[in-house]
């Protein structure tokens, strides 16, 4: 149990590290990447929807 | 001033002099070719995994050769592609996940890896499906053939050399030809073959839902996320450079040659022999073929097993690679294990994991091959949005980023296969819209 927690406590560690590192977008933010990637969100979020809604009727039908 | 010198002498030189002169330059670019060539041609080859056997031997029973045209079409779409990740890869010598967390933040970073992770694990079950099942027909037990690979995937990589890993990688892709001679065994006629090559046209009965959902299928299996984190992963692993990016943009176009090439002949082969035979997948092909030729049903699962061991080792190293380089781990085939532990365990995790699942009886096999569908369609555009925008970025790619006309071709791909994928996850979701 110890070893697990100490595992996932690195990881945390880890992960907290790599978010520091990549915190700010290093590609030159014009309005047109801007544009791309709330476009790219917003399908995502569709999809995602779909599938939540797919999957809700699955486990109802 | 170098070149002024050479220019001079080569004004003096005679003739024979002359020639000699062009044919060690042309011995020098064929042997610097030879040293840099293998990405480009193990990912496209691997991109004819167990799901595209599959796909290709019921696009051959259901449509005959109509759809070659098709087909065709996609080899120039995955080589625009691909190429660009050559380019990335040798100029920023970062993999594609790195390349995303370095340019995109750890928002967009966290969300491709992870994709990645799920989509390349769930790609691989279908990749150990494809293999049991190929073996299966040689009455060998799925348990044998799964522990078989994975002590074989292991052994591929003991030797801590990248070189090593890839001439073995690249005799699976002598093996995946293996499609050429069932072609010629089955005896086609090579002006149908042309016809149906060269001459869009859509099969009897017109564009129906049915081969809506099968081109789909096609411009999937041809076209798949793993591949981009694969290809510049190892373009950076081989320590390819910003002048040896035009012999890895001619092993991508060899590459994209050779997959169209093995689809082609192995639709030939299905549509010979399977036409009008409902199929669902590339082994009970090769069952009902047996019957009929002995040898193209042998040679049809044995070449189900080959795409499958090099699908499965090659995606395998595209998430091990992606790990790597994201948590800081030594990445590299360069590494033994000793040197390179996480990365070489994480390979292995993989492996192990896709194999077991496989053996898991009821395993529900059909709901992952959706899911494999499914999942392509949040990571493909995301990866192939963030691959035009980095090539556009004059920080990062200086004189190597997109021009105008590379712009208008790799966007227009884009476009299409997004809109295309979409559908095909839709679709797969929702079978009944296609009703």
């Amino acid at each position: 149990m110890n070893f697990l927690r100490a595992a996932l406590s690195s990881l945390a560690t880890e992960v907290r590290t790599i978010n520091r590192r990549y915190a700010k977008p290093k590609i030159q933010m014009t309005w047109l990447v801007k544009a791309c990637l709330v476009v790219l969100r917003l399908y995502l979020v569709v999809l995602v929807c779909l599938m939540i809604y797919k999957f809700v009727k699955t486990l109802k039908g | 001033m170098e070149q002024v010198v050479a220019t001079r002498a080569k004004a003096r030189m005679g003739l024979p002099a002359m020639l000699f002169y062009r044919f060690r330059k042309s011995v020098k670019a064929l042997r610097m070719f030879a040293a840099i060539a293998g990405p480009g041609i193990i990912v496209m080859v691997a991109d004819n995994d167990a799901g595209g056997i599959t796909t290709y031997t019921t696009t051959g029973a259901k449509y005959g050769d109509h759809l070659l045209w098709f087909l065709i079409l996609l080899g120039p779409a995955a080589y625009f592609v691909q190429e660009m990740t050559v380019r990335l890869g040798a100029v920023t010598k970062r993999g594609h996940a790195e390349a995303i967390f370095h340019g995109f933040g750890a928002f967009w970073g966290w969300f491709s890896l992870l994709d990645l992770v799920l989509m390349d694990w769930l790609t691989m079950i279908t990749e150990f499906i494809g293999m049991t099942a190929a073996m299966s027909i040689f009455g060998v037990p799925p348990w044998v053939t799964v522990i078989a690979c994975w002590l074989l995937m292991g052994s591929m990589i003991l030797s801590g050399s990248y070189w090593t890993w890839e001439k073995i990688a690249l005799g699976l892709c002598v093996g995946n030809l293996i499609y050429i001679p069932a072609a010629f065994m089955v005896h086609p006629s090579a002006s149908d073959i042309l016809r149906n090559s060269f001459v869009p046209h859509w099969p009897p009965g017109g564009l129906t839902n049915e081969l809506f959902f099968l081109l789909m299928a096609n411009i999937g299996t041809t076209i798949a996320p793993w591949m981009l984190f694969f290809q510049q992963s190892s373009v950076v692993d081989k320590g390819l450079r910003e002048r040896d990016i035009k012999f890895g943009k001619l092993d991508t176009a060899i590459g994209s040659v050779l997959t169209v090439v093995v689809a082609t002949f192995l639709i030939v082969v299905s549509a010979r022999l399977l036409y009008g035979h409902p199929i669902e997948s590339a082994a009970q092909a090769a069952v009902e073929i047996m019957p009929v030729n002995k040898y193209v049903g042998t040679i049809i699962a044995i070449g189900l097993f080959d795409a499958g061991f090099l699908g499965a080792i090659c995606i395998s190293l595209a998430s091990s690679w992606a790990f790597g380089e994201i948590f800081g781990w030594a990445h590299s085939l360069n590494q033994n294990i000793r040197e390179a532990p996480w990365f070489y365990a994480y390979y292995f995790f993989d492996l192990v994991l896709a194999g077991l699942v496989v053996l898991i009886p009821r395993a529900p096999l059909v709901l992952i091959t959706l899911f494999v569908q499914v999942i392509a369609t949040t990571l493909l555009p995301a990866a192939l949005v963030f691959l035009i925008l980095l090539l556009n970025d004059k920080k990062t790619m200086g004189k190597y980023r997109n021009n105008t006309w590379q712009n208008v071709a790799n966007i227009s791909i884009v476009l299409v296969i997004i809109i295309l994928s979409t559908l095909y996850g839709i679709t797969a979701l929702f079978p009944e819209v296609l009703q």
